[in-house]
């Protein structure tokens, strides 16, 4: 019984501890240093910023005419 | 062109008993989604077939709301069985492998390696889908545990337990072999719901299924359970999707990657305490009620930094919904995230739910959730990845369309008659003049709207289904043309100038 109660409180306590343990790994590999090359993972060589890679099939490919990348701000903090 | 690394498990594990080029290239994306094709098509077919089964399941037990008799004297099909076997398959059979899925491919792009050992995937698959076949045949049996949310008998859980720490345990491999240091905030969506779901259903089963605790402690593992399965294992996933492909879609970085961090950790930090709120009013320690509620405000902060966050991001390329079936889908999710999330906060508070608990506003808020925002960000990735794997062009644009249209006016459809049916519901409950058969037969008209919405909504399915068992069927066809996402990404990658 003991023992479950330990699961039962210790799942509040460590799933928001193992939250503060990655926290602390991510700030120590500087992974809150530079957003803004964090926000561009997503693109590549191969799909870069400002390349539409979807649409319907029947569709013709659609150029992005909203803000370009540069103007569109990447924040900071 | 470099095959998959073929590793053994124990050097799996470790990146640097591996050759230099191996560890340090980053693949090509046409490698990563040729990794993924069979494990990741898997788990995306057999979740179709489950939502179809789940969705038969709903309308059955839709219809027995409102005609109690339909069915009544086949035990099998009685509604304290279809109803459970309906969550179920929803929760289990599809949500979750599809968010497998879409996790697997998600977390090989951004770590930029192929799938490894993809057989401890598809073992994981095949143990899955027969965790989920015992569960739903012990369900119809007779053998459900009456535990919200962990209907399935203890003799299918261990299965599904040992197929997804095969996941887990796959999920540390790609993130030990991760070629792109820096983590994306998908990324971290994704880890977090990989190493926390072990975690909740592991707890639970314990204590609720093999040595159950006393009394009304049950309720409250329950509800923490229960809560924390859509807010820390399909929340993140959800999230982690439309954090990639709203980006991705428009060839525009997230409006701020501040924001984002900011919004995945205050979810880490508080979504845990939120179950507690299902108990208000309930025997329970009032603090550990309070505590909930607080922490149910608390969420307003990375429901509000999300839901900013996409807004400005799609900000100037909202004219791109009409042409992106996956933006469609995305931004349809995204939305009914902030609403679901804000719905959940405004109901955690006593003085609303001491008029909506018990009543169906709580049905609706839990299909806000689980379908108008995480069901339908899955189908979006979906409609992402699926051309990607095959090399196929989706067949039919015009079924996209059936099922976004039939999809989203469904669930719009089911989501605002049976709130305001339950808020009506709830009013008259705490009324000691009104009998209680009046109040069930208040329900009735809400209730025949909400089955009419399930029949749309169902044919809405029907037509993802049908384009895609079309694209298996093309895939198994001689290949004859890329897909036209792939010239694009082609072309642009030669000579971005290019329109």
């Amino acid at each position: 019984m003991i023992l479950l109660w330990i699961l039962f409180l210790g799942g509040f306590v460590v799933l928001p501890g193992s939250a503060l343990l990655a926290m602390r790994w991510a700030i120590r590999n500087g992974e809150f240093r530079d957003f803004k090359k964090a926000s561009l993972l997503v693109f590549d060589e191969e799909e870069p910023v400002g390349l539409v890679t979807d649409s319907f099939p029947t569709g013709k490919i659609v150029l992005n005419t909203g803000p370009s990348p540069a103007t569109h701000g990447v924040s900071q903090p | 062109m470099s095959s998959t690394p073929s590793t053994s498990l124990l050097k799996a594990l470790s990146p640097s008993d591996h050759d230099e080029d191996l560890v340090q290239r980053k693949a090509l994306l046409a490698e990563i989604d040729a990794s993924c094709r069979l494990p990741v098509l898997l788990f995306f077919i057999c979740g179709t077939l489950w939502l179809l089964v789940g969705t038969l399941f709903a309308l059955i037990t839709s219809w027995k709301m409102h005609h109690p008799d339909l069915l009544g004297n086949i035990a099998w099909l009685t509604f304290g069985r279809v109803r459970p076997v309906h969550l179920n398959t929803v929760i289990f059979g599809f949500a979750s492998e599809v968010a497998i899925g879409v996790s697997l491919w998600l977390m090989c792009r951004l770590c930029r390696v192929t799938l490894m050992h993809k057989w401890i995937i598809i073992m994981a698959a095949v143990f899955w889908n027969v965790g989920v076949v015992v569960g739903v045949l012990g369900i119809l049996a007779g053998d459900n545990t009456g535990i919200e949310w962990l209907e399935f008998p203890p003799y299918a859980s261990p299965i599904l337990f040992f197929s997804y720490a095969l996941i887990a345990v796959w999920g540390i491999i790609t993130f030990r072999f991760r070629r792109e240091k820096h983590l994306y905030v998908s990324q971290w969506y994704l880890l977090a719901a990989l190493l926390w779901f072990p975690w909740l259903y592991s707890s639970a089963n314990i204590m609720l299924i093999m040595d159950p605790v006393r009394g009304t402690v049950q309720s409250a593992v329950n509800w923490w359970f229960a809560h924390n399965v859509l807010g820390l294992w399909f929340t993140p996933i959800g999230l982690a999707a439309i954090y990639y492909f709203i980006p991705k879609v428009t060839g525009k970085p997230i409006h701020s990657y501040y924001l984002s961090a900011l919004g995945f950790w205050s979810l880490a930090l508080f979504y845990n305490w939120n179950g507690g709120h299902h108990l208000v009013g309930g025997p329970m320690p009032a603090w550990l009620v309070t505590v909930s509620i607080v922490a149910s405000v608390m969420m307003t902060i990375p429901v509000v930094t999300v839901g900013i966050n996409h807004h400005l991001t799609m900000k100037g390329s909202f004219h791109m919904l009409r042409h992106s079936p996956t933006l469609r889908f995305m931004v349809f999710g995204g939305m009914n995230y902030t609403v679901a999330s804000l719905h959940g906060v405004l109901s955690a508070l006593r003085s609303v739910s001491e008029v909506t608990h018990f009543t169906h506003h709580t049905i609706s808020h839990a299909h806000t959730g689980m379908y108008a925002f995480f069901t339908m960000v899955m189908f979006g990735s979906m409609y992402y990845i699926i051309p990607r794997l095959t090399l196929r062009e989706w067949p039919s644009a015009m079924l996209i369309r059936v099922h976004f249209w039939f999809t989203a006016l469904g669930i719009i459809l089911y989501m605002g008659p049976l709130t305001l049916g339950g808020i009506l519901q709830g009013y008259a409950m705490l009324n000691p003049d009104v009998p209680f058969l009046d109040v069930v037969k208040l329900t009735v008209p809400y209730l025949k709207i909400r089955t009419v919405a399930g029949i749309i909504i169902a044919i809405g399915h029907t037509a993802f289904f049908i384009n895609l068992t079309w694209i298996i069927l093309r895939q198994l066809q001689p290949y004859r043309q890329p897909t036209r996402m792939i010239i694009a990404a082609t072309r642009n990658a030669i000579n971005p100038a290019l329109p």
